[in-house]
């Protein structure tokens, strides 16, 4: 029983951490019918700029947020800007940034094994490898802290979704992007901010696997496959669907971690996405249209 | 090429709606073949090892790229784990030859039609899902073959096997390989012009097109896609096999990594989707820039990053392709229309 519970806990936190890292994924898709190959490479890029900051200054990677997350806003408006109006007239826009998107993700990826090597990296400020400990059962204080940053800008995401004039536009926007146009919203603004949101999030969440994943340029392929996974169950654009994916299968992927063998995890993963895929293409919480 | 063909082009914009190919075409053809079944005796003439390990890879690529634009391409449904069927031909046939002695040039074409039911069970698995909820599972269909064979002790796991050699006279090892690659890119070729003149082709385009109205047409559009994915992993599974045997050792990484599926779409797309000579340009055009940019920049992770810019190049400027944009400009020389 402990041991369960046990096993329950570690899986919560890494789907607190899942989850941060799909939710600037299914922002993208959401709001511009994007999807972002190269999410979780960017993600091992802001991993490797916490990672310098912490080997060069000794700047603690919580503390580096500050530091991913504009640099990454920036960023992200930057690539939507250069990038994307170009393509926004064509015919499968979705389909092509899926193409382009994978293209980014190569250069990315060269470019991180050209100049930082495939060494294994990893931050280790000291509570990384604390615990705390609750009667029989511990708490790695690394995860721990990971999960509740995670879930402070997951609710930070929600409330400006919600409450802010830009969050009502990206929210129209993603339920339906020409009425949105029609009745006044500036739908390329909106994407931009949002797409800066989105890389910000990556930018967030590279900062926070830092210290709970070894991490090396390839490795994105992993993380972007379970990622992608996660976004089509939970319904493509569907940030409920994401959170709500991230966790179950964070916890079920922990139970077959520990009982069958931590190479088996990531079959979760895809063996819940090609189930849904059977029986509910559209995804948990997705509308029933075309994607 | 030569210049000399541009002579003959003058006539190709008023032969558009004529079938009859322009004689110019089967001219260019037949030299082409001809080099290519010559290119081994070369080897009179010195060492050509490099030459034909060259055009080897080449032919393999055009095998694989044309494979990969029957889904691709002609359905418009873009697979990103293709080379699934590629690993596991070379697995099947590897483990073959190991088990029971067979050698992978007679067990190629098995090897393509297990991928073929492989590409069934694919086909079943995401049949419903569209777009880009396909693309992803194809991702996920890669990355669940890949953690497969890392683990699979039975298969070597991560670090592979090794396969015996051929018992070939070593000077001209690579020459039965080279032809076997021939045989395949050619039969991948025309498959893929097969597919094209034929109903179901016009099925599969018409699915490409819109898969809504395809269906209100009365097209089977489910049964369409299925035998899409299945055909297009045979090839895949015969150049596996011939290519496993070739470096006589099998490892995932070989195989399965997700560039080897970034390469075929690279090549289909820079050479033109759905058309039956673009994978075959692309995968010429590529393997030449691989080989400058070996060397040039050396063999390193740079290449990765000129592949992923090649195709974000090529989307953003010229997204038909090579063939896709001359057509469109009226400008494609007779003997590069193939369709």
């Amino acid at each position: 029983m402990t041991a369960s519970v046990q096993v329950l806990i570690l899986g919560l936190l890494l789907g607190g951490v899942y989850a941060l890292m799909a939710s600037g994924l299914t922002l993208l898709f959401g709001v511009m019918r994007v999807v972002n190959l190269a999410h979780a490479a960017f993600i091992v890029l802001a991993a490797f700029l916490s990672f310098f900051l912490w080997e060069g200054l000794g700047i603690d990677p919580l503390v580096s947020l500050v530091v991913t997350v504009p640099v990454f806003f920036v960023f992200g408006m930057a690539i939507y800007r250069l990038v994307f109006p170009r393509i926004e007239g064509s015919p499968r826009f979705t389909e092509m940034t899926v193409l382009m998107t994978f293209g980014f993700a190569f250069i990315a990826e060269g470019l991180m094994s050209y100049f930082f090597t495939g060494i294994f990296r990893q931050t280790k400020p000291p509570y990384a490898q604390d615990a705390i400990l609750l009667g029989p059962l511990y708490v790695p204080t690394g995860q721990l802290y990971a999960a509740i940053t995670s879930i402070v800008l997951l609710v930070a995401l929600w409330a400006f979704l919600k409450y802010t004039r830009t969050g009502y536009g990206v929210r129209a926007t993603m339920q339906n992007r020409d009425a949105a146009q029609l009745v006044g919203v500036d739908v390329r603004r909106v994407s931009t901010v949002a797409f800066g949101i989105g890389m910000a999030l990556a930018g967030a969440a590279g900062a926070l696997i830092s210290f709970v994943f070894p991490f090396y340029p390839s490795r994105h392929w992993q993380w972007i496959a379970i990622l992608l996974a996660l976004v089509v169950l939970g319904g493509m654009g569907s940030l409920k669907g994401a959170v709500v994916g991230a966790l179950g299968l964070a916890v079920i992927s922990s139970f077959i971690s520990t009982h069958v063998g931590a190479v088996w995890a990531p079959i979760t993963f895809f063996g819940a996405l090609f189930l849904m895929l059977m029986i509910k293409p559209e995804g948990l919480f997705g509308k029933k249209a075309r994607a | 090429m030569t210049d000399a063909r541009t002579v003959d082009e003058a006539p190709a914009p008023a032969g558009t709606e004529e079938r009859a190919p322009s004689s110019s075409r089967w001219w260019v053809l037949a030299a082409v073949l001809l080099v290519a079944i010559a290119l081994p005796f070369a080897r009179f003439l010195g060492s050509y090892n490099y030459v034909l390990q060259l055009g080897m890879i080449v032919l393999m690529w055009i095998a694989l790229a044309s494979s990969w634009n029957i889904l691709g391409g002609y359905t418009g449904y873009i697979s990103l784990g293709h080379n699934v069927f590629f690993g596991v031909g070379g697995y099947v046939a590897g483990m073959l030859l190991i088990e029971l002695g067979w050698s992978p040039f007679l067990t190629a074409p098995l090897a393509g039609l297990v991928a073929m039911a492989l590409g069934i069970v694919a086909g079943l698995i995401t049949y419903r899902a569209h777009g880009t909820s396909f693309i992803i599972s194809t991702v996920a269909l890669l990355l669940v073959v890949s953690l497969l064979m890392d683990n699979w002790s039975y298969l070597g796991g991560s670090n592979g096997m090794s396969l015996p050699l051929p018992g070939f006279d070593p000077g001209w090892l690579k020459v039965p390989f080279y032809y076997a690659m021939l045989a395949a890119a050619i039969g991948a070729v025309i498959l893929g012009y097969r597919v094209q003149h034929s109903k179901f082709g016009l099925a599969l385009r018409a699915i490409a097109s819109d898969e809504v109205k395809a269906e209100m047409a009365g097209i089977n559009t489910r049964l369409y896609k299925v035998m899409a994915f299945s055909i297009s992993a045979f090839f895949p599974g015969v150049v596996g096999a011939l290519w496993g045997y070739n470096l006589s050792y099998l490892r995932p990484v070989i195989f399965l990594i997700i560039s080897v599926a970034a390469r075929m779409v690279l090549m289909s797309i820079v050479g033109g989707r759905g058309t039956v000579a673009g994978p075959v340009i692309g995968a010429i055009l590529i393997i030449a820039i691989d080989e400058a940019s070996v060397s040039f920049l050396g063999a390193s992770e740079l290449n990765l990053a000129v592949t992923g810019l090649l195709l974000v190049v090529t989307l953003l400027f010229f997204p038909q392709g090579i063939v896709g944009t001359l057509r469109e400009r009226n400008r494609l020389p007779a003997w590069l229309d193939w369709d």
